[in-house]
């Protein structure tokens, strides 16, 4: 290679992933998320299968019509993120601090319906301690017999739960990314953490989707 | 970066295709199906949904194909786990 | 043109740098450099821990009922009079193990030897998430300290093994250890933060800042080892995370995940567990073999024998690794017929071992081997995990693992892979790197010395440990004379026993070594190995930033004793000599701009 050549080249590092270092962390990042909820919707999966007897239909215990309003909700708060993403990308700061603040008003709410929903849920018996477990299903007498079993409420409550801290710790991202972008730290030649919190919270409206589905369908 | 001109309106219509598949298996899980239907069916309108997000919401369908291997990478494991377990029960 | 403006930036980057206090420096440092020195302080702070332990468990079955020797200053919950109590010898095989697994090897590896070679190494300027990598680290030591309290709270550490299998460690009726358990799982779950947050930092390093040329196959074999190493670290430590965090709350709020009388299942666990476990002793000798790999090519002045094949190894290893975690559990009474896949998973998975193995050899053959400390080391290892590797094919065999599953065979095979494998490739990759990391070599003869005398008592306190367990001694036992049929072995255990006692005392001739050589040893200059990677271009220690400007990367890592040149080795970085009597075209780097520039 000639001398020439040589100093024509260009110092810069291979090209790797082809996306920026931030967005490859969030993607490497998400695949542990992913691992996580394995282990903990795997675990339920398997209870289920050797343990039938704890679960009940669904409806019977937990409040499909609500939560299914919450799913909605949770999907809207994706649609938001994605247009203030979109905001930014044209510029639009104004757009991005509009959309971001519905997201975290919206994901705020999730949580809010999620833990009126555990209140009413254990006022009816369904915990997760095994000793505590006595659910009697929704509108039923108190004294009335007990449904399902305890492996149904502790599974509920560590994936419903786990998620629920997943989704508040993105609320508090959200904030953050918020107040970054009130000060003007964002505009449409840079704005990566933008798209990496959306990452993140798209990410924990795509688990919401598959737990919705096997916890109150199922 | 530039992103394709079309993305924008696209984002309304996944959510609308998003309200339809979850109200839709809402109505089919409480159909009067045996169980094992019931759950294939409900998942695989969970998968829908979840591929949705991941390739429209997360961009992934614009990102280099590279990426995509790279997301997909623990989905094998988890099937793996959970699929050799339950042959204890 | 990109390379001032590079350099100026990496000059401005540097004197940036200099206004930093003593704080900034050495304590909540972004610095990889700096980050692995922690990292190498607690890991060996830890192998001197769980080396301590092993030493008490040593003493209760060399010399059992004996009060031990200065016994006297652990308190009467332990060992009153001196004399090692049943439930304390419990807390000491889980703690031995816990310490050195997950708070010695690990950081020794990842944490040091990850964070020191990958930049270094790829010719980058740091890791891809600075503050995110000093995160990693600081979350080490607040799960130590969690780890060390549980020693000193009523009930004791944690006693139901480093493997905590369930209904034993789901409830403290059965041990007596409550808040130990607890802060066990506590601080393990607080400990996998550090490892997943350090794998996302290699695995993106890796990817996205290799210099201009280093391809994928020009990547020395250490960063790949590596790189493997923090994709298992990275999807298998949330599994384990996700099996603590349920069994923390079958043993606080008391649900019954696993525990029988609430309809949970054992099995459940040892599944989620061995899931996790088995990529994690992979974890655990993957960074060694490519430490291994590195240090005998160089001193044997050769190219690494089958360097694709090698790559191929490791990545065949990391997927196999996945689909053999059932044969720890050969005798649980899982379903047998699933038992039957993880033996044939499980000889398979002893091919790729065996190809790195003949590959090793294949270095080292009419080599001009320099017989240095770190080449002795290197190949110990390969001696010694060839052992390991060899009882391993007997565990292998279901029917074989009815005899010796969960005795002192399984001891000796595990020791022979993570002490004869793990801690001689730690101390191949300590003496080998020493210099970058401190600017002056280790002392020759010391090395010399520590390395003859662990070598030779390490052999004779492991060795017979596999005839302990063929005739029938089974592990964690306080007191193998209370069966008849064991108490003629009381003479091998004692020797097992005074053998172990000489080689931890033998650790402080590197112990001396090691602080001596800071401040005494010769000083090392760039490169006094004459190795090719990126890594020996940087003076010993790199200054922030690590090059001057990015590097250009014209060949592969091994070109050692090359016909191209006249010395012995040939840089990864040298320029090929311009002369038209037409050498092979050396294919132009790829200067694609990375999007986002």
């Amino acid at each position: 290679m000639s001398n020439a050549a040589v100093a024509t080249m260009e110092r810069k590092p291979m090209p790797g992933m082809k996306v920026y270092n931030k967005k490859l962390g969030m993607w490497v990042f998400l695949l542990s998320e992913v691992m996580f909820f394995t282990s903990l919707i795997g675990s339920y999966i398997i209870l289920r299968f050797a343990h039938p007897e704890h679960w009940t239909d669904p409806g019977v215990v937990l409040n499909v019509p609500l939560t299914a309003t919450n799913t909605f909700l949770l999907i809207c708060s994706s649609v938001t993120m994605v247009k203030a993403f979109a905001a930014i990308q044209q510029g639009d700061v104004t757009g991005l601090k509009r959309w971001l603040l519905a997201t975290i008003v919206i994901g705020a709410g999730f949580v809010g319906i999620q833990m009126v929903e555990y209140v009413a849920l254990s006022g009816e018996g369904f915990l997760p301690a095994l000793d505590a477990y006595h659910a009697v299903g929704r509108g039923n007498p108190h004294e009335g017999p007990s449904l399902g079993g305890p492996l149904y409420g502790a599974t509920f409550y560590v994936m419903t739960g786990f998620h629920g801290a997943h989704v508040s710790i993105g609320v508090l991202c959200l904030i953050f990314v918020y107040i970054q972008a009130v000060r003007g730290k964002y505009t449409l030649a840079d704005h990566e953490g933008v798209e990496i919190i959306g990452l993140y919270w798209h990410f924990v409206d795509l688990v919401w989707i598959i737990l919705f589905t096997i916890v109150y369908l199922i | 970066m530039e992103e394709q001109e079309h993305a924008h309106p696209r984002y309304i219509l996944i959510w609308v295709v998003l309200l339809v598949l979850t109200l839709a298996e809402v109505g089919y899980a409480f159909m009067d199906l045996p169980k094992i239907w019931l759950a294939i069916g409900l998942v695989i309108m969970a998968v829908w949904k979840a591929l949705l997000v991941a390739l429209y919401y997360m961009h992934l369908i614009y990102e280099p194909k590279r990426l995509w291997v790279l997301a997909v990478s623990p989905l094998p494991l988890a099937v793996i786990l959970v699929l050799a377990v339950i042959t204890e029960f | 043109m990109s390379t001032t403006t590079t350099s100026e930036a990496h000059t401005a980057h540097a004197e940036e740098h200099h206004e930093l206090g003593f704080i900034r420096t050495y304590i909540f440092s972004t610095d990889h450099k700096m980050i692995a020195r922690q990292f190498l302080f607690t890991g060996l702070l830890f192998l001197l821990l769980g080396g301590a332990l092993a030493v008490l468990i040593r003493w209760q079955l060399g010399f059992p009922g004996q009060p031990l020797p200065g016994g006297g200053i652990l308190p009467e919950t332990m060992a009153p009079g001196g004399i090692i109590l049943p439930e304390f010898y419990n807390s000491l095989v889980t703690m031995h193990a816990t310490f050195m697994v997950f708070f010695a090897l690990m950081p020794l590896m990842a944490g040091v030897f990850g964070n020191l070679l990958i930049p270094l190494q790829i010719g980058a300027d740091d890791m891809a998430f600075p503050r995110l990598n000093m995160a990693s680290f600081w979350i080490t030591p607040v799960a130590g300290f969690m780890m060390l309290a549980s020693f000193f709270v009523e009930g004791g550490a944690a006693g139901a093994g480093w493997t905590s299998y369930a209904p034993l460690s789901a409830s403290g009726e059965w041990t007596g250890v409550y808040l130990g358990q607890q802060l066990w799982l506590a601080s393990l779950i607080v400990l996998g933060f550090s490892s997943i947050t350090g794998a996302i930092n290699y695995v993106s390093t890796v990817i996205n800042m290799r210099a201009p040329g280093m391809t994928w196959f020009r990547i020395p074999l250490a960063t790949w080892s590596l790189f493997i190493t923090a994709w298992l670290l990275l999807l298998a430590i949330p599994i384990l995370t996700g099996g603590l965090i349920l069994l923390l709350l079958d043993q606080t709020i008391g649900t019954a995940f696993f525990r029988p009388e609430g309809s949970g299942e054992p099995l459940l666990w040892q599944h989620i567990f061995w899931f996790f476990g088995h990529p994690e002793v992979y974890i655990l000798i993957l960074p060694a073999m490519g430490f291994v790999s590195e240090v005998i090519a160089c001193r044997s002045r050769k190219p690494i024998f089958g360097y694709h094949s090698m790559v191929v190894a490791l990545v065949s290893i990391a997927f196999l690794g996945w689909v053999v975690w059932g044969h720890h559990m050969f005798q649980s009474g899982m379903n047998p017929l699933l038992g039957m896949t993880f033996v044939v998973t499980t000889v398979v998975i002893a091919v790729p071992s065996a190809i790195k193995t003949f590959n090793w050899m294949g270095t080292l053959w009419r080599g001009d081997i320099h017989y240095d400390t770190p080449l002795l080391h290197a190949v110990s290892f390969v001696a010694l995990f060839i052992i390991g590797g060899l009882s391993g094919i007997f565990m292998a065999s279901a029917p074989v693992d009815i005899y010796i599953h969960d005795t002192y065979f399984i001891v000796a095979h595990l020791h022979y892979v993570l002490v004869g494998g793990s801690l001689f490739g730690i101390f191949a990759g300590i003496t080998f790197w020493y210099p970058k990391m401190f600017g002056r070599m280790m002392n020759e003869g010391l090395g010399k010395v520590h390395w003859a005398l662990s070598f030779v008592f390490y052999n004779l306190a492991f060795f017979p440990m596999h005839n302990l367990g063929v005739q029938g001694m089974m592990r964690r036992i306080y007191d193998p004379n209370q069966y008849e049929y064991l108490q003629s072995l009381q003479p091998t255990n004692t020797f097992i026993s005074i053998n172990v006692f000489i080689f931890a005392a033998v650790q402080v001739i590197f112990a001396f070594n090691f602080l001596w050589s800071l401040k005494k040893g010769k000083v090392a200059g760039n490169n006094p190995w004459k190795s090719n990677t990126l890594l020996w271009t940087t003076p010993s220690p790199p200054p922030h930033g690590n090059f001057p400007e990015m590097p250009i990367v014209y060949r592969g890592p091994y070109e050692y004793s090359s016909p191209e040149v006249e010395e012995d080795y040939y840089p990864q970085d040298r320029p090929p000599p311009q002369s038209s009597s037409g050498g092979h075209t050396v294919e132009a780097p790829n200067p694609e701009p990375v999007p986002g520039d």
